[in-house]
């Protein structure tokens, strides 16, 4: 039924198992119930004949025996053999004896030789006259019931042949009839549905019969009508987003071939804008789902209002939209259209008396109508909408050569990520945390780096994005755990068994489970405690899967690991954060440290963060350090400790071993500064 | 008409000898027509016989006899009849025997042509006796009848095959003397009165017993047949057949052949009684082999044209009855000597029929026995010259 090339084939033969059922059904036991109730008629008839026969030979002979008796009695034997004789032109009699009253056979007469069951019959035979009465001998007549054996054999030899025939009769009958009645109307119905599933329209059934099957081809008929109003819908909402009634990316595709072979003038651009509505999230998450589909549409409308007739708005689902426009001069229309969608949408919308101003991200890509890469238009836009997404939320990119070159990097980037695993090509550097008051250093932060052998070093900032979107982030958080554990390792042998590792944890590995399990085991392997990790998190981590992330920094905690905030105050920086989870140090971003001491505003938010890290007993870290200006600012707000080029830039671990060795040997005289190769690594986990 | 002439010439002369009143009422004899309708074939010796006695008396007493022969067929027989009573010249008296009741249209037919009738041997039975009644009520011109007494003869043959049984103790194993029976046949008066003799004398000797009574048409092959069988049953039955009882002389003689056939020998294993005096059945009395036969009813031939004559002269026979009743008589190895020569040569002629009329004043009573017989045997050579 499934396979369209067989079901065309077994349509006009389908009817044929059903009617040969019913034969094989119904033939049979007719058959059988015919011959048996004609044989049990003729076995019972048989029997019948067979008391008669008996019954008319007693008569036969009693008669006989009577009008022997005076010939008999009176010694006219051949008196006697002639009246015998004359029983004999009966066929089923095989012989007859008179025997007087000595037991003498009188006479005999034999109508074929011995030999053939027979049955006899003795009869006494009374003579009597006036005077007396006597037996004067007795009558036995043999006969056979073999004429009666003959005639019911060919009696039920031919019920057989006439049960056969009737029953052929039947069967032929019952062919021609279901064929007609059952057949043919399944025929018509299974023709209409192949045609229904051949080209997904819905024909009816022209069956006219007023019978059970005219019923069901009227039922069958309705069912199709209803069907094909069905299919229409499916159709549509195949092809439509049900919220907003859009095309959906289903229709996408079709829509593209459609610009191909509509475009009349080859030298016409199509302008193609993928629209991703920016923290489209953070709306649903504040206003509730039913205010987020009340956005969408509204946003629908306004994209809508804002196009032409021949542009074709289309959403592709969540809060992703693409309006086609079929003909621009150049690009920078292109652009220019984008830029007026972007308008049309970021008018404020009311949403729970509140006014929302979306925000949208436009990615343009434009293609001439013949290119054969029209296809590939919503990638190449995809691309383009990347870039704004990383780069300029909120903006309009067209796709320009510099954008495709970065995304074939990107591409080939994250291609080569599984040879950098097997390879060794990821660096683990570690960039040292003093202690601003006596310049000691109380930990490393592990880095990473991809020594990529085409591209050179690259920076996380560009390849930690890549590594989380090709779900490597748990491979690669072993891989530092494992690097940090020897480092650790490293640093135990060479006395400094209190300087402790920072590894950045990515929000995904937050919600891993076994990710305090493996730490553990990991440790025990290096023989180091977990105590002399610290795990560095970022708010954006927490926000995600608040319940899960408690959860695994407890664990991580209880193994004695501490818990770092990392970035503090460029993101959520909130409070209940700060309270709810375990945290033991906080690190203030650079960029607040950045333009002090210059920037008092700075130096009050980091006063105000080190008052309330100090009220809630958290250790303070201020990051990019650069100047010792920024350091004498730091210690005089209270942070304690510091991390950032002014101290020590990130190096391989031996280069730390040597330089704090150095350090041991030269005492606490200065400052080495050591310049690493890499310009600007900073942890990057956050999107 | 010389044989006539010398017969009544004869006939004068034994009336002037012997008997004076005889003679008288011979010579007082105006001539007589008879016709006498024979229902047996020609050559069959009973009547035959029948015939020659009366034509024989006839010629002693004056009456023209005429003898027309049925051949045994009684169609043939009831057209003579008839015949004869639409001649013109209608005789006087016409004789008929009521055998298969053949008889009855012809008397009827008789008694509307004013023609008299006898019946001899065989009278009216049944339903005939009972719707014509006796002689001379319904039909005027019928006489009456003239019959042997069979019955007796019967009864006489059995007695004689018993006695002849007790005598040689031919008793079987049970102690009884089996004896078979063959009658003519079931229908006929005189076959009926024939075995009812034998029944009587049967059933007076409880020693006795008739193993069977069969019926061989009065032929001497189904005799021979029915006895062959019996004796042979007998046999199987273990019983000692004594003798065999036959209606008349043909069956006796077909038993004396199935006898001799089965290895007995008759006369001295076995005794055969018959009936008819026929010359067979003397010669084989005379061989020793049958008992005895009985009869001489062929006289009744002759013995009619004595009642005729006494009626024609005016002496009624039915002054005594209309239904004269003659007895049989037994020939056996005693008598056989006087009758022999009388049967075998059919000389009937030899009998005076004119000593049997009827005295005057004694109509209707005569002595038909064999002694009277013998006694009017004329001397063959002696009367006649």
């Amino acid at each position: 039924m499934t396979d369209p090339d067989s079901t065309g084939q077994a349509a006009p033969s389908r009817s044929r198992p059903v009617v040969r059922a019913m034969i094989w059904a119904t033939v049979p036991v007719l058959l059988l119930v015919q011959l048996l109730a004609s044989a049990g008629v003729e076995v019972s008839s048989f029997w019948s004949q067979i008391r008669q026969l008996d019954a008319r030979i007693v008569r036969i002979a009693d008669s006989r025996a009577e009008l022997i008796a005076e010939p008999l009695w009176k010694m006219r034997y051949e008196q006697v053999t002639s009246v015998l004789n004359e029983i004999m032109h009966d066929e089923t009699i095989a012989a007859a004896t008179v025997y007087d009253d000595t037991g003498v056979a009188i006479a005999r007469v034999a109508a074929r030789p011995a030999g053939q069951a027979v049955t006899e019959v003795s009869r006494p035979i009374n003579y009597s006259n006036g005077n007396m009465a006597v037996q004067a001998g007795r009558i036995a007549i043999a006969y056979s019931h073999a004429t009666l054996y003959a005639d019911t054999g060919s009696r039920l030899v031919l019920l057989l042949v006439v049960g056969l025939l009737g029953t052929l009769a039947t069967v032929v009958a019952m062919r021609i009839s279901a064929n007609i009645f059952i057949g043919r109307p399944l025929a018509v119905m299974m023709s209409a549905i192949q045609r229904s599933k051949q080209d997904g329209r819905a024909y009816p059934a022209d069956i006219r019969s007023s019978n059970e099957f005219g019923q069901l081809a009227r039922a069958f008929n309705a069912m199709q009508h209803t069907t094909s109003g069905a299919l229409d819908r499916l159709g549509h909402m195949a092809s439509h987003d049900p919220l907003t009634g859009l095309p959906n990316r289903r229709s996408l595709t079709e829509r593209l071939a459609v610009e191909r072979r509509d475009t009349g003038s080859s030298d016409a651009l199509v302008a193609f804008c993928f629209i991703d509505l920016d923290d489209f999230k953070g709306i649903n998450d504040t206003f509730g789902h039913d205010a987020g589909d009340k956005f969408l549409v509204c946003i629908s409308e306004r994209l809508r209002g804002a196009v032409e007739a021949g542009d074709w708005v289309a959403r592709l689902g969540g809060d992703e939209f693409v309006v086609i426009r079929p003909e621009v001069s150049d690009e920078d229309a292109a652009q220019a259209f984008a830029k007026r969608l972007l308008d049309a949408i970021s008018e404020p919308i009311r949403l729970h008396d509140k006014q929302v101003a979306p925000r949208a991200s436009i990615g343009v890509a434009v293609r001439r109508a013949d290119d054969p890469e029209l296809s590939h238009l919503p990638a190449l836009a995809d691309i383009a909408l990347y870039h704004v997404k990383s780069r300029a939320p909120g903006t309009v990119a067209v796709l320009d050569e510099v954008l495709q070159r970065d995304y074939r990097r990107r591409r080939d980037l994250e291609l080569a990520i599984p040879t950098g695993f097997s390879e060794r090509q990821f660096e683990v550097w570690y960039q040292s945390q003093v202690d601003l008051d006596t310049q000691d250093v109380v930990g490393l932060e592990a880095l990473i780096r991809w020594r990529h052998p085409e591209h050179g070093v690259i920076g996380p900032g560009e390849f930690l994005p890549l590594i989380e979107r090709s779900g490597h982030n748990a491979r690669l958080t072993r891989y530092v755990l494992t690097d940090a554990c020897s480092a650790l390792q490293r640093l135990a042998a060479a006395g400094k068994a209190d300087i402790r590792i920072a590894i950045n944890l990515p929000p995904s590995e937050l919600a891993d489970h076994s990710l305090a399990a493996e730490l553990r085991e990991t440790c025990a392997r290096f023989g180091v405690p977990a105590s002399s990790l610290e795990l560095e998190i970022t708010e954006g981590s927490l926000i995600n899967n608040i319940a899960s992330a408690s959860e695994t920094l407890q664990r991580l905690r209880r193994l004695g690991a501490t818990i770092a905030l990392d970035d503090f105050g460029t993101g959520y920086s909130s409070l209940a954060h700060l309270r709810r989870f375990p945290l033991d140090k906080v690190k203030i971003d650079k960029a607040f440290i950045r333009e002090i001491p210059q920037s008092a505003e700075d130096k009050a938010i980091v006063g105000v963060i080190a008052s309330l890290a100090d009220t809630l007993g958290l250790t303070l870290v201020a990051e990019g350090i650069e100047q010792a200006e920024q350091a004498q600012a730091m210690r005089e707000m209270g942070v304690k400790f510091g991390q950032g080029f002014l101290y020590h830039r990130p190096q391989p671990i031996d280069a730390v071993l040597q330089r704090l060795a150095g350090q041991a040997v030269s005492g606490k005289t200065g400052t080495s500064r050591l310049v690493a190769d890499s310009r600007s690594i900073a942890p990057e986990f956050a999107a | 008409m010389t044989v006539a002439l010398r017969i009544l010439l004869a006939v004068g002369m034994a009336c002037g000898v012997l008997t004076p009143v005889g003679c008288a009422v011979a010579a007082d004899a105006k001539p007589l027509n008879v016709v006498f309708v024979n229902p047996g074939k020609t050559g069959e010796v009973y009547w035959d016989m029948v015939a020659q006695t009366m034509q024989a008396a006839g010629r002693k007493l004056g009456v023209h006899v005429e003898v027309l022969t049925s051949e045994r067929n009684y169609r043939t027989m009831r057209e003579l009849g008839l015949g004869v009573v639409a001649r013109s010249d209608k005789p006087d008296v016409l004789i008929l025997s009521n055998e298969e009741s053949a008889a009855v249209p012809i008397l009827e037919a008789a008694d509307a042509a004013g023609v008299k009738t006898l019946l001899l041997s065989n009278t009216l039975i049944g339903e005939d006796a009972a719707r014509l009644g006796p002689p001379r009520r319904t039909l005027k011109t019928w006489l009456g009848d003239i019959t042997t007494d069979l019955q007796t003869a019967g009864a006489r043959m059995a007695n004689a095959l018993i006695g002849a049984a007790r005598a040689e103790k031919w008793q079987s194993p049970d102690g009884k003397i089996h004896i078979l029976g063959i009658g003519g046949d079931e229908i006929t008066p005189a076959s009926i009165a024939r075995n009812a003799g034998l029944q009587l004398a049967v059933a007076a000797a409880p020693d006795v017993v008739v193993d069977r009574m069969l019926f061989a048409n009065w032929t001497q092959s189904e005799a021979e047949q029915v006895t062959a069988n019996y004796l042979s049953w007998a046999s199987r039955k273990g019983i000692r057949p004594a003798g065999i009882w036959a209606g008349n002389d043909p069956m006796a003689l077909g038993a004396l052949k199935a006898i001799a056939a089965a290895g007995l020998a008759p006369g001295q294993d076995i005794q055969v009684v018959g009936l008819n005096w026929s010359e067979d059945a003397l010669r084989e009395i005379r061989a020793g082999r049958l008992l005895l036969t009985d009869g001489g009813h062929f006289l009744l031939g002759g013995w009619s044209i004595v009642l005729l004559r006494d009626y024609a002269d005016g002496c009624d026979f039915a002054a005594s009855s209309s239904h004269v009743e003659v007895k049989t008589s037994a020939i056996t190895r005693d008598n056989l000597v006087s009758v022999d020569d009388l049967i075998k040569t059919r000389a009937f002629d030899r009998i005076d029929f004119a000593r049997f009329r009827a005295k005057a004043g004694a109509c209707g009573r005569y002595d038909f026995s064999v002694d009277a017989l013998i006694s009017s045997l004329l001397v063959p050579d002696g009367a006649g010259d």
